[in-house]
């Protein structure tokens, strides 16, 4: 090979393996195929906290270490909601909602995302306690309402989201987009 | 044939780019040797390119302030250009690295921590990526924060899902910019620790590639940054779901497959892969009787001239006080291989004039005795032997001739004591051509350079002035680089039949006779 056919070619491959790299640094993929528009569900609630209590036998208190004889011992959880979600009267969702962490004592988390085609929707999604509310969570001013509801009608443009979510100041179900 | 003379598809492909490169930028600038210091260079350009960047970028307005950067037409665009291209050059230059050292066998063993940390080091600068890639701000960001939260929920040690912060329900805190920013930033000082770890093992680490090589890679990224420069992509938007997602394959090649694979699946998936490249120590360690054996000291031969020492590419030899030397007479120094440290490649043995060190079977004394056997069975009289790299060497090492010549085998052209040539003329071998690989593609590092130095530079075990010149010749050759053999081959018959019927002024002109043979490699290309 010529000394200046070789250059010729050293250059020309630097090119390409350059052109390669604009090119991958660069490539494109299609992230959603469908124009779909979503409903989004995402909101934190404190929910209820409940906590029982129960007192160690003395068989029991006998086999923990002398620093570990706590008499009486507790357990708090949250109580489970229920979210219903349904879209021009069809039911989407349907499922109860516990506390987050390994003992269910953290607050309720909803975080779900529904396609639906573009266009008007009727939206109705309630979420309440599953039970009855204790009077402690009737007086407590922090606490979710038992029964959440939003029932409203929108217009979903393509590829948006229409997000669903609690508001904390006013203690209702909101939504935007 | 040896189990190092084996090749694999992958190691003939590998020759094949080799010897293509070879050929194309000579093999003192092919950018496949320098893959590794390739990285550490690219690190530099990042660091110094990022500085620039970190004062026009605003945690409060990250897209926009990126976007003003962008639209500024002279520095700031291709500044952000050349950052971007030396980062994917980065990950292409350490994905060929590990390549090389897979496909070569050089991780297991004493190289098992360079394999591990070099991994590691490949992990931090995708995520390094990842968080340059979401201080962008753009959709191709909102899509890897978005799975990055999904990817966090899977642990258990979050008080609340972090994902819940990219649904729109708040806007997004400046803090999450900030975090992000910060984790960019220290995150490189992560991967010049690892760096250091990576090469800790290694005595005279090369971390630079030359300086044209390093000058013409700068200036390609540079040039491709002002011709084809970085486009800002549109912003990202919570509420709007992506349709067509540009992304930088070599950072996000898996963002794809993100919305068809649950977290826990591309975690699972993500998983595999890791514990799989993290057993290639274990999976690519050859059976323990085909293993090569570690270097041993004859300590009655040792003088404690200190020669392995220095020419151990793996620090693997130490000086130690002689015990009895003062009741025996011996050097006061004796040396000493950590077999936990010794790779076999035998560079001790070439190194040791003596004779007293090296792997079983190829110390200087042991190579005497395999040269003796093949001078006995090939009857190399007035004929060229071809001493060549298993490894590398022109790929021939596994004939027993080429284009007319004999071949007599090494483990590395490092390896080779110069007795060996001295051995083979005085039996009546017409000349000697010595194949190695090139400098920068010994799989022991230091073998060619310290063979060039002992035959031509008088490094010890130096070949002895008595031995005739004009008979050896040295030539680098990678595996894919057959023609480069056939060249000097026919160079060297040349220069032999010029021996018989020269004058005594051409006799006598050594400087063009005895000459270093890269020159000879290089008229080829």
């Amino acid at each position: 090979m010529s000394r200046l056919l070789r250059i010729a070619a050293g250059v020309g491959a630097l090119v390409g393996v350059l052109a390669i790299l604009r090119i991958g640094s660069f490539l494109s993929y299609i992230a959603e195929r469908h124009p779909e528009g979503v409903v989004r569900l995402a909101w934190r609630a404190r929910g209820e906290h409940v906590r029982e209590c129960r007192h160690r036998s003395a068989e029991e208190l006998a086999k923990l270490p002398p620093h570990m004889r706590q008499e009486e011992v507790c357990e708090g959880r949250v109580l489970p909601y229920r979210l219903v979600v349904m879209l021009d009267g069809t039911e989407r969702i349907n499922r109860e909602v516990r506390g987050a962490g390994a003992r269910e004592d953290r607050p309720l988390y909803v975080t779900e995302d529904l396609a639906v085609a573009p266009g008007p929707h009727h939206v109705s999604v309630s979420f309440a306690l599953e039970g009855a509310a204790t009077a402690a969570a009737e007086t407590d001013a922090h606490a979710t309402p038992s029964r959440l509801t939003l029932d409203t009608t929108v217009t979903l443009a393509e590829r948006r989201v229409l997000l669903v979510t609690y508001d904390e100041d006013r203690k209702t179900l909101i939504s935007r987009y | 044939m040896s189990q190092s003379g084996r090749r694999s598809g992958l190691r003939r492909i590998l020759a094949w780019i080799d010897g293509a490169c070879n050929r194309l930028y000579g093999w003192r600038f092919n950018p496949f040797y320098h893959s590794g210091a390739l990285v550490v260079m690219l690190f530099v350009v990042l660091l110094i390119t990022g500085i620039y960047l970190l004062f026009f970028y605003r945690i409060g307005a990250p897209y926009t302030s990126i976007a003003a950067l962008t639209d500024e037409p002279w520095l700031g665009r291709w500044i952000r250009g050349l950052h971007r291209y030396a980062s994917d050059a980065a990950v292409v230059a350490a994905g060929f690295h590990l390549f090389r050292m897979f496909v070569q066998r050089r991780s297991w063993g004493p190289r098992t921590l360079a394999w591990v940390s070099g991994l590691l080091l490949l992990a931090l600068v995708l995520v390094c990526g990842w968080t340059g890639y979401v201080m962008v701000w753009d959709v191709q960001a909102q899509e890897l924060t978005q799975v990055g939260a999904r990817l966090f929920d899977l642990l258990p040690i979050f008080g609340e899902p972090i994902s819940r912060a990219f649904t729109g329900e708040h806007p997004l805190p400046g803090s999450f910019f900030f975090l992000n920013l910060f984790a960019h930033i220290a995150l490189p000082i992560g991967l010049f620790i690892l760096v250091w770890v990576h090469v800790s093992r290694l005595a005279r680490p090369g971390l630079f590639p030359p300086k044209r090589l390093t000058w013409g890679i700068v200036g390609g990224l540079t040039a491709l940054a002002v011709l084809w420069p970085v486009q800002m992509t549109p912003q990202a938007d919570l509420f709007a779901i992506p349709g067509q997602v540009v992304y930088d394959w070599f950072y996000s090649f898996w963002l794809p497959w993100s919305r068809s694979l649950s977290p826990a699946a591309l975690a699972t998936a993500t998983l595999i892969v890791a514990v799989v490249a993290l057993m290639v120590p274990l999976l690519t360690r050859p059976a323990r009787a085909r293993r090569l054996p570690p270097s041993l000291v004859d300590e009655r031969l040792c003088t404690g001239c200190e020669q392995c020492y220095l020419d151990c590419p793996y620090e693997a030899i130490t000086m130690l006080d002689r015990e009895d030397a003062a009741a025996t007479g011996k050097s006061p120094r004796v040396a000493r291989v950590d077999p936990a440290l010794c790779v076999s490649c035998g560079i001790c043995a070439g190194s040791c004039a003596p004779m007293g060190v090296g792997p079983e079977g190829r110390t200087g004394r042991a190579q005497l005795g395999t040269v003796r056997d093949f001078i006995a069975a090939r009857q190399p009289v007035g004929r060229i032997v071809l001493v060549a790299c298993e490894r590398g060497g022109g790929g021939i090492a596994d004939r027993s001739e080429f284009e007319g010549a004999l071949v007599y085998p090494v483990s590395c052209g490092g390896n080779l004591h110069t007795s060996v040539v001295e051995y083979l003329l005085r039996a009546g071998a017409g000349g000697v051509l010595i194949v190695s690989c090139p400098p920068r593609d010994c799989w022991n590092r230091e073998g060619p350079k310290w063979l060039e130095q002992r035959l031509y530079h008088e490094r010890e075990a130096e070949l002895r002035e008595r031995v005739d010149r004009r008979r050896v010749r040295l030539v680098y050759a990678s595996a894919g680089d057959r023609q480069v053999v056939q060249t000097a081959i026919r160079e060297l018959e040349n220069a032999l039949a010029a021996l018989e019927t020269a004058s005594p002024e051409r006799d006598i002109d050594l400087d063009r006779l005895c000459e270093v043979p890269e020159p000879v490699a290089e008229s080829t290309r």
